[in-house]
């Protein structure tokens, strides 16, 4: 067993995340909500960075690079669908959506879409206008074709999974922006660190990130091999401890912060109002973890205790 | 990067099931419990383990054992402690005491402890945690006080898991009270059935054996005895419980009793309220990180950020231990509260939840597990 990331892989996820970091940040997504140049960037540093070269279904390192660009933009709040590009279906990003409420982030960019709910059934999307959320604020409502047929349930699965990993990348980064708050944010003539409350908060929120981050890699180097159906049942894993991670971690950050955290000059109000698409659509951890219950059934959701034994 | 735990991991784990199957009574719930048969039979499977080279599996080869791999050792230990852990009592001895012996101990001291470990035949305790001394262990009051060639100890011991039960004892005392808390203990490798020493059951909710006061009335101690240096005992402590810091594999437990929990209910699984099966999903969901935290802290081997990936593996556990003890709680109802043979599972539901009550205050309580993890993240930040 090895649980570290290859050499190459670490060394491309270091000059993606130096690269989109050069574009400016959660600030730079911030001048995104009212300047449509940024986005227009973020697509161009992409395509620099050889995002849209990969192969991601079916070449695993080209996978691993994708998982690594997903979490560089999650921690960036980069403005930019990147895991429906990275999915494009004949050139057309593939949005997941909730087929009773639709809604697509960056679905006012130009180029054409498809959609497909949880259960891979593909739509044809009509995006609509932006609207002037706060939570959110590239996400535009759509209406949904009748039923065109399927998209691989792989290419659902993948989406999910790199979706994660965006959102690994936006929780690190939260962690990492109250670790130096709290370090030297100075309160009763001390540290807000040396608070035994806050170091506790603190531990439990990097129990849940690195959780997450082991839960991640394994999830995106399953072998090949894995059933198909066992495979969909990982990927609804990732992305529900992703979503509970998330609302803990971000939680977590807004009460350290303070006042200071709800405000747009503070990173985290940015990560957290571009990031919470991402982990309550399509759907929410309650139906998540519903959609989960036959997989305990019928040993699709894996345990040591599977048949055949399991060898990790 | 692979999740792959070797070739012969499966096999190892099939072997293993299959000892267990032949050689473990159903409803074997542990060493500690009221039937001495239980004892005796984690004795014996001990010394089958070690006649096939499984027991001290990941040891070397020169001291007895069979020279494995982290991996197989993991592969050991989650199957031990999803089985009620049948090596009773002997887990510690391999986990850590023989390590120790292995790193600090002397020639002779290695040739009198390590092949008796290696062949289960011996068991022991540890005599650490003090009625003003748990957490905060280099606090410890028992005093070691110089008389002829060695020392003589005075003292008490309390919690002590397992010293009915134990032949020897892995004994912190302080041998200098000036010095500074790092340089006041010194360990000793002692005899249980050495003159001054009397050992008292606690009763306790965890059942027989679990804790003990151990009493010290000038207790004789040798040179050769001493395990490390003199004054040297809290640095080989906190680096003789590294070799366990990963600690028991609560979450195969875990897992094994949903496992068994699912297979007894059978079709009736389905008609489980549906907030009980989306709990159900969501603590295999937790299970899955806290046994990859594991690993991770696993493979991170004497890093200096392994202490931390342990800490945090040993929060994640702890919690899904007591998470699950709740869950199959609420699946039982009123039957949860039997205990005994006629309960569901043999017993193994309750037995697992008043354990759990224990996982976080047990071998480092998850506070002082918070308080690593939170150093490792913030640092000296003054």
């Amino acid at each position: 067993m090895n649980t570290a990331l290859p050499e190459d892989i670490a060394e491309f996820a270091a000059v993606a995340a130096k690269r989109l970091a050069r574009l400016g940040g959660p600030s730079a997504a911030l001048q995104a909500e009212t300047d449509d140049r940024v986005r227009r960037e973020a697509r161009t540093t992409l395509t620099e960075l050889g995002a849209f070269d990969l192969d991601v279904r079916s070449a695993s390192d080209d996978t691993l690079a994708a998982a690594v660009l997903c979490q560089a933009a999650g921690a960036t709040a980069l403005p930019y669908p990147l895991v429906e590009e990275l999915l494009a279906i004949d050139g057309e990003r593939l949005a997941l959506v909730n087929p009773e409420t639709p809604r697509i982030d960056h679905g006012d960019l130009p180029g054409g879409w498809v959609a497909a709910d949880l259960d891979g059934t593909r739509y044809r999307p009509q995006p609509g206008s932006r609207t002037s959320a706060k939570l959110g604020p590239f996400l535009v409502p759509a209406t949904l074709s009748e039923p065109e047929g399927t998209v691989p349930a792989a290419d659902v699965d993948l989406h999910l999974v790199l979706g994660s990993w965006r959102i690994l990348g936006a929780l690190q980064q939260c962690l990492e922006i109250v670790t130096g708050h709290v370090r030297t944010r100075v309160q009763f003539g001390k540290p807000l660190a040396d608070f035994q409350a806050v170091k506790f908060a603190v531990a439990d929120a990097s129990v849940a990130v690195r959780g997450l981050h082991e839960l991640a890699k394994y999830t995106v180097c399953r072998p090949e091999i894995t059933p198909a159906q066992v495979r969909s049942a990982d990927a609804l894993v990732l992305r529900l401890r992703a979503a509970d991670a998330a609302r803990q971690v971000l939680r977590t950050s807004h009460q350290l912060l303070g006042a200071l955290g709800f405000c747009d000059e503070s990173d985290i109000s940015v990560l957290d109002r571009h990031t919470e698409p991402l982990f309550r659509l399509p759907a929410s951890t309650e139906e998540l973890a519903l959609r989960l219950i036959p997989g305990v059934r019928d040993g699709h959701l894996e345990t040591l205790f599977s048949e055949p034994v399991a060898t990790a | 990067m692979d999740y792959d735990l070797g070739p012969d991991a499966g096999e190892l784990r099939k072997r293993l099931r299959q000892l267990i199957s032949t050689h473990i009574p159903a409803g074997f719930l542990g060493a500690c419990t009221d039937d001495p048969q239980d004892l005796a039979t984690t004795e014996s499977f001990c010394k089958l383990l070690a006649s096939e080279g499984l027991l001290a599996l990941a040891w070397p080869k020169e001291h007895g054992g069979g020279g494995g791999s982290i991996w197989q050792q993991t592969v050991l230990r989650e199957e031990m402690w999803a089985h009620h852990e049948p090596r009773g009592p002997q887990y510690m001895g391999i986990n850590w005491v023989g390590p120790a012996v292995m790193r600090y101990g002397t020639p002779e001291q290695k040739a009198q402890h390590l092949s008796a470990i290696a062949a289960g035949e011996v068991i022991w305790c540890q005599g650490f945690s003090e009625p003003e001394a748990g957490t905060d262990l280099a606090s410890l009051r028992t005093r070691a006080v110089p008389d002829g060639d060695g020392w003589r100890i005075t003292g008490q011991k309390v919690w002590t898991s397992y010293a009915q039960m134990a032949s020897r004892c892995v004994l912190a005392a302080c041998t200098d009270p000036e010095a500074s808390k790092s340089r006041r203990l010194t360990l000793f490798l002692i005899p249980m059935d050495r003159p001054g020493i009397t050992v008292r059951p606690i009763r306790s909710m965890l059942g027989p054996h679990h804790l003990n006061e151990v009493f010290l009335d000038g207790v004789q101690a040798f040179r050769d005895e001493v395990l490390g240096e003199v004054g040297d005992g809290w640095r080989v402590m906190r680096e003789a419980l590294a070799f366990e810091r990963v600690g028991i594999a609560r979450y195969a437990r875990c897992e094994s009793l949903l496992d068994r929990m699912r297979a007894e209910l059978g079709d009736d699984w389905d008609r489980l309220p549906e907030s009980i099966r989306a709990r159900w999903v969501r603590a295999l969901v937790d299970l899955r990180a806290a046994r990859l935290l594991a690993y991770r802290a696993v493979s991170l081997l004497d890093e200096p950020s392994a202490g931390a990936a342990a800490s945090a593996a040993r929060i994640a556990a702890t919690t899904c231990d007591q998470q699950v003890a709740e869950l199959l709680f609420d699946v039982l109802g009123p039957s949860a509260l039997d205990s005994g043979a006629s309960a569901p599972l043999h017993g193994a539901i309750e037995d697992h939840w008043r354990y759990a009550q224990a996982a976080t205050v047990a071998s480092g309580t998850i506070e002082v597990q918070r308080m690593l993890v939170a150093h490792d993240v913030l640092g000296d930040h003054r």
